[in-house]
């Protein structure tokens, strides 16, 4: 089926840098030790999405998904995950390697306004085009939406103050 | 019954909880609808709704008081239950109640005003010989003075700079013999970080427990305590688990603590429901630190350890009817713990997570209390608190009531916020919280986990992750093409297009 | 023929030396960048099995070389050919970077120049996956005018059949100009840029200082200059969106997309629908949750999403056929009209006309960006350019007006007097020449200013004009659109709308073509 892709491998690679290996085609099994174990992904009008495992019912959600990265929240615990085929996992250690000092992006307001909303904190991951900032100006409410994959560094705007055009509004250090 | 129908000025849990017992007590009641939650699960609980969707004004409706007052004469209620927040503790709001011929279900507009000021609460406690911390009045002017008053206060004492904080100009002083030099120290420290060398001295409560005793009083000046709670689980003076009784204390220390509290509520001839917080220390002292003047979000554990509805009781107060219970008939038996299960994102620093709860299951049981306001399709809203349930657990001992809360917290099933359950799933199983000995700092200071997840967990995730991406990706040669569909098209539709040049 | 005789064993050993020439060792120069090498992503974009190369062991040996020397290599750098995409014909040319750094000499222009006029002579889509370091200096003019050659088949082929650009790698000085000419650009981040001129060039004569990447990378031309439509974060992921992207269009511009079968999971009534436009007319919504319950499940692919994010363009389906999607979003800007909208619509909607593509348009619009900078820089003749594209196209066009549909702005989005064939409108919607608190503050400035309480009275009338004109039911009553409907039954409608639709004939006037404002 996908042998013209010759994707044997994916990796899902967690925000902490864990690496998790599967096999392609995916199977609906996990190995613990010498054992596999049945995983499935389920959902009902009860219980909403879930994954059965070893007889137990875990809630699953997909909070976000973009490309290839992931957000899942798992028995109400959340993770991202990325994830890469080897050759993209390669790509992606090159990519590393070569940048320098970590790049910052200074998100700036595009013109003038009152800040509603600020929808980040400081450590979140951000993915491109998610809105960061909810910007009133010229009485509309305007997404501002991050240029870059990355993580906030620091937060300056606060909710209900005014800014001026290219006032900082977030530090996001890229990806 | 003189109270014939109570308006409830609140929402959520606290209103469902009131309205429970006042079904009990063939008492009717009536709520408010608000725009915010129009459908709202309280609402389904109630004799009457009194509509206030329509309301565009921007002072909420639980804090309005003329429209409280103005709702309670329209819908003929004749008494008025404000839950706990809103304005629970608001004198005047009991003040207008009072004018008005309706009764406020809570203490006396003065209890509420003496309690509600510091000032004047600190200055009857100090009246009325309770343990408190003290501090000097003012600044220190030297080594003397601060010797004199730290003796007066007690050791350990904390020396502070008076116009400056961040630790500097701070010091903790345990023994008399060290005052003299902490003092020189201290000023110095505090003259070169703020130019000024003034410092006064406070009570050092060194890793407190928060233990706080809830009271009941009557209209004719019986005042009894039903024992303590335990309330050091906090984060940012926001209590998370309560837990009653408290293995810290033993029934002699029990006893005096109740005594005070029950003194302090005398100093104010309190009647209604109420709390009075203290900190206990390691030494096993304790110190009044202030009165909450209405029914708090904790009482369920009092309620399951005691027998005793108190809802019911500040009802029957109300109605003016005596206390019919006395001190010695108050008997704590077993042991309950109540988590505090919010739409909060533990792994967001506790943020809240508003949104809209899809599917909802909670466990239910003989050792099992569910005080809730949300049900599956509830929203959670920004304007109101984020709390979606209270699971209040129970056992013959606080061991077995921790079990019980460890198996209760792996059934609750809640989905469409992040919620606090993986906080108290860690919580359970933590050492320092299992063998009691924790204290206020717990959270912010002995914690390196703030959730708690099993191993497999995140391969779990891992592998749902993996297997939307080849879902989306990997499987796209089944884009099955409907070759019978594709090519059809009018011969008019050809023609014209083929013709068209 | 005797496979021992001479002839056959030079066939072979030509074979073994070509072979020889894609060295393992290069591929893993192109890895180790984290670039696929072009045969790599020749093999992963087409079906197994199905490629076939033209023109392998064309050489640029005997072109004559102005300054410096030239490689004797097979191929001369660049891989051409066709082959099948989910079981449709194809043709594709990459460059092999790996090869004099994929530079473009004569013969490496003209293959390409070779498979773009087959591809026009079958009525078959052409990919284009750029990786190059630019004309090949040591050929002179002559690459100069190998470029010349394969611009004037892009726009031979323009509007005739698919032209798809991929940039994956370097893409400069007028080797831009072929993806710009073409309908569609990907572009994969990090490892690609595009720009006319290189940031040495930038800082000698400007004395900028500026990186590859904040000059021409993925994320500046999908964010700030809209000449990219698509970027993914590596190589594997463009190739399979590009694949899945292609399933949306039709071969030429003379047959229909392919039709997917449906699955039939996507309910045609959805009551969810009513839920989505807030009851506060400030409020705003996105409207991509709109989009996701009318079309079919998943099949919402969105074009230049990063770029002018106040207008949303996309592919989709209902039930297994292709469509195309505009829509103003409201969340951004208030989902009004400006210079980079216009122009993201207008492309968006000439594309879906040449190719028979019917266009469904979801409109929430107060109007246009005011402003100087909007102004001076020409909003006016950007404006027009969708005002143009609507009213030319003649593919079935339907408007569902979701919300606000002021003025001038509501005229542009594809109204019935511009030759929309169905216009639908919620039972939010308000359509008027302006809105509540524009027209109340014209139309009784002098009663305001005499007014001892102007605030409280301009609430007033702003209420009474909401309640009055600002809604759908006059337009109904006139005309102006076909039908009040309930949200919850937006895809039957539109279903249905199509369906009657789909024989839809306008005879364009006869003229070379008309004179769009540019």
């Amino acid at each position: 089926m996908n042998d013209k892709l010759r994707i044997k491998k994916l990796y899902a690679l967690s925000s902490e840098n864990r690496k998790f290996s599967f096999s392609i085609p995916l199977k609906n099994k996990i190995r613990i030790g010498k054992r596999d174990y049945v995983v499935q992904l389920r959902a009902d009008e009860k219980h909403g999405t879930y994954i059965l495992w070893k007889n137990r019912k875990y809630p699953v959600e997909i909070v976000r998904s973009r490309q290839n990265k992931y957000e899942i929240l798992f028995n109400d615990i959340s993770y991202t995950f990325t994830v890469e085929t080897p050759f993209s996992l390669q790509r992606m250690k090159v990519l590393n390697s070569k940048k320098g000092k970590a790049e910052q992006e200074l998100l700036k307001a595009p013109m003038p306004g009152k800040i509603i909303d600020v929808l980040v904190r400081e450590g979140a991951t951000v993915l491109r085009g998610e809105p960061v900032v909810i910007l009133e100006a010229m009485k509309m409410q305007n997404e501002i939406q991050s240029p870059v994959n990355g993580t906030i560094k620091s937060v300056m705007a606060k909710a209900n103050t005014n800014v001026m055009k290219d006032d900082v509004l977030v530090e996001i250090k890229v990806e | 019954m003189k109270i014939n129908k109570i308006l409830i000025a609140n929402r959520g849990e606290i209103a469902i909880r009131i309205m429970k017992t006042a079904r009990l007590m063939k008492i009717n009641t009536v709520v408010i609808r608000t725009a915010v939650e129009p459908n709202a699960m309280y609402l389904s609980f109630a004799d009457e709704v009194y509509d206030n969707t329509a309301d565009d004004s921007e002072i909420p409706v639980f804090l309005n008081i003329e429209k409280l007052i103005s709702i309670a004469l329209k819908t003929k209620a004749n008494a008025i239950h404000p839950g706990y927040g809103f304005l629970a503790e608001n004198a005047y709001f009991a003040q207008k109640c009072l004018e008005n011929k309706i009764i406020f279900i809570g203490p006396s507009p003065d209890a509420l005003y003496k309690m509600g000021n510091k000032t004047i609460a600190r200055k009857l406690a100090l009246n009325n010989g309770i343990p408190m911390a003290l501090g000097s009045e003012g600044n220190i002017s030297n080594e003397e003075e601060a010797v004199a008053i730290a003796s007066k206060i007690g050791y350990p004492v904390i020396i502070k700079a008076a116009s400056g904080g961040g630790g500097r100009g701070m010091r903790i002083v345990r023994k008399s013999e060290e005052m003299e030099k902490f003092f020189m120290i201290a000023s110095k420290e505090a003259e070169k970080s703020f130019n000024d060398p003034s410092v006064f001295i406070e009570k050092y409560i060194e890793n407190p427990k928060h233990i706080e005793f809830q009271i009941l009083g009557d209209t004719k000046g019986n005042i009894i305590h039903l024992g303590e709670r335990e309330c050091s689980i906090q984060r940012k003076h926001q209590k998370l688990l309560e837990e009653a009784p408290s293995c810290a204390l033993d029934s002699r220390l029990r006893k005096k603590m109740g005594n005070m509290a029950v003194r302090i509520a005398k100093a104010v001839d309190y009647y209604s429901a109420g709390t009075v917080e203290f900190l206990l220390d390691s030494d096993r002292n304790f110190y009044f630190m202030e009165m909450n003047t209405r029914i708090q979000v904790e009482h369920p554990v009092t309620e399951i350890v005691t027998g005793i509805d108190l809802i019911e009781q500040q009802i029957r107060i109300a109605n003016g009817e005596a206390l019919k219970i006395k001190q010695e008939d108050v008997k704590i038996k077993g042991w309950a713990v109540e988590c505090r299960i919010n739409a909060e994102n533990v792994q967001a620093g506790f943020a809240p997570d508003p949104g809209k709860i899809e599917n909802l299951s909670l466990p239910s049981g003989q050792n099992i209390r569910i005080d809730t306001g949300i049900q599956a399709g509830s929203s959670i809203v920004s304007s109101y608190d984020s709390m979606i349930a209270k699971l209040i657990v129970s056992g013959k001992d606080r061991k077995e009531a921790i079990k019980n809360c460890k198996i209760a917290l792996d059934k609750v099933w809640i989905k469409g916020t992040k919620t606090t359950l993986p906080f108290f799933r860690m919580l359970v199983r933590n050492h320092k919280f299992q063998d009691g000995s924790f204290t206020t700092s717990f959270i912010e200071k002995d914690l390196d986990r703030y959730y708690f997840n099993s191993e497999y967990e995140e391969m779990l995730a891992a592998w749902l992750a993996t297997k939307l991406f080849v879902e989306e990706n990997l499987e796209e040669d089944s884009i099955q093409i409907d070759f019978e569909n594709s090519k059809v098209m009018s011969p008019w539709l050809l023609n014209k297009r083929v013709n068209q040049f | 023929m005797d496979l021992s005789g001479k002839s056959y064993k030079a066939f072979l050993e030509r074979q073994e030396a070509r072979k020889k020439q894609f060295s393992r060792k290069q591929a893993e120069k192109q890895h180790s960048k984290g670039k696929l090498t072009a045969h790599e992503r020749i093999r992963m974009l087409f079906d197994s099995g199905t490629f076939e190369e033209i023109d392998a062991f064309v050489t640029p040996a005997n072109q004559p070389v102005e300054f410096g020397k030239v490689e004797r290599t097979y191929g001369d750098g660049v891989i051409v050919g066709h082959g099948k995409i989910n079981g449709r014909l194809v043709f594709a040319y990459a460059q092999d970077f790996t090869v004099m750094g994929g530079s473009l000499g004569f013969i490496h222009a003209r293959k390409i120049a070779k498979i773009q006029e087959m591809a026009l002579k079958m009525g078959s889509p052409i990919i284009g996956m750029m990786d190059s370091g630019g004309a090949r200096i040591q050929e002179g003019v002559a690459s100069l005018a190998g470029y010349a050659s394969i611009f004037h088949n892009c726009i031979s082929s323009s509007g005739i059949i698919p032209q798809i650009a991929v940039i994956m790698g370097p893409c400069a000085g007028g080797a831009v100009y072929s993806p710009a000419l073409m309908d569609f650009t990907f572009m994969v981040n990090h490892t690609s840029y595009m720009f006319v001129t290189g940031p040495n060039v930038v800082k000698e004569v400007l004395n900028e200082d500026v990186t590859f990447d904040q000059l021409g990378g993925a994320e500046v031309h999908a964010q700030k200059s809209g000449v990219t439509q698509m970027i993914y974060d590596d190589e594997e992921n463009t190739i399979l969106a590009l694949k899945k992207f292609l399933s949306y269009l039709p071969s030429n511009n003379v047959e229909n997309p392919p039709v997917i079968a449906d699955d039939g999971s996507t309910p045609d009534v959805n009551e969810k629908l009513r839920d989505i436009v807030p009851d506060d007319p400030n409020k705003p919504y996105d409207v991509k949750d709109v989009i996701q319950l009318v079309v079919d499940r998943n099949s919402f692919f969105e074009t230049a999403e990063l770029f002018a994010p106040n207008i949303i363009t996309g592919f989709a389906r209902l039930k297994g056929k292709t469509i195309g999607v505009v829509a103003n979003q409201p969340k951004v800007l208030a989902g009004v009209l400006d210079i980079d909208s216009s122009t993201k619509g207008a492309r968006f909607i000439r594309f879906c006309d040449a190719f028979n593509i019917p266009i469904l348009t979801f409109e929430d619009v107060p109007g246009f960006l005011p402003g100087v900078d909007q102004e001076h820089r020409g909003i006016i003749k950007h404006g027009a350019k969708l005002l143009f594209a609507y009213s030319e196209a003649t593919v079935p066009r339907i408007t569902i007006i979701l919300r606000k549909a002021y003025g001038g702005a509501f005229i542009v989005m594809n109204s019935k007097s511009l030759g929309g064939d169905f216009s639908f409108a919620w039972p939010t919607a308000e359509i008027a020449v302006m809105g509540p608190d524009g027209a109340v503050a014209i139309l009784y400035r002098k009663d305001l200013a005499e007014s001892k309480n102007p605030a409280e009275m301009k609430k007033e009338l702003v209420k009474k004009y909401r309640d009055k004109i600002a809604n759908p039911f006059i337009a109904d009553e006139l005309g102006y659109i076909d039908e009040v409907i309930d949200p919850a039954v937006t895809r039957k409608k539109i279903i249905s709308a199509f369906a009657a639709l789909s024989n839809k004939w306008v005879k364009v006037p006869a003229r070379k073509h008309g004179n769009m404002p540019l």
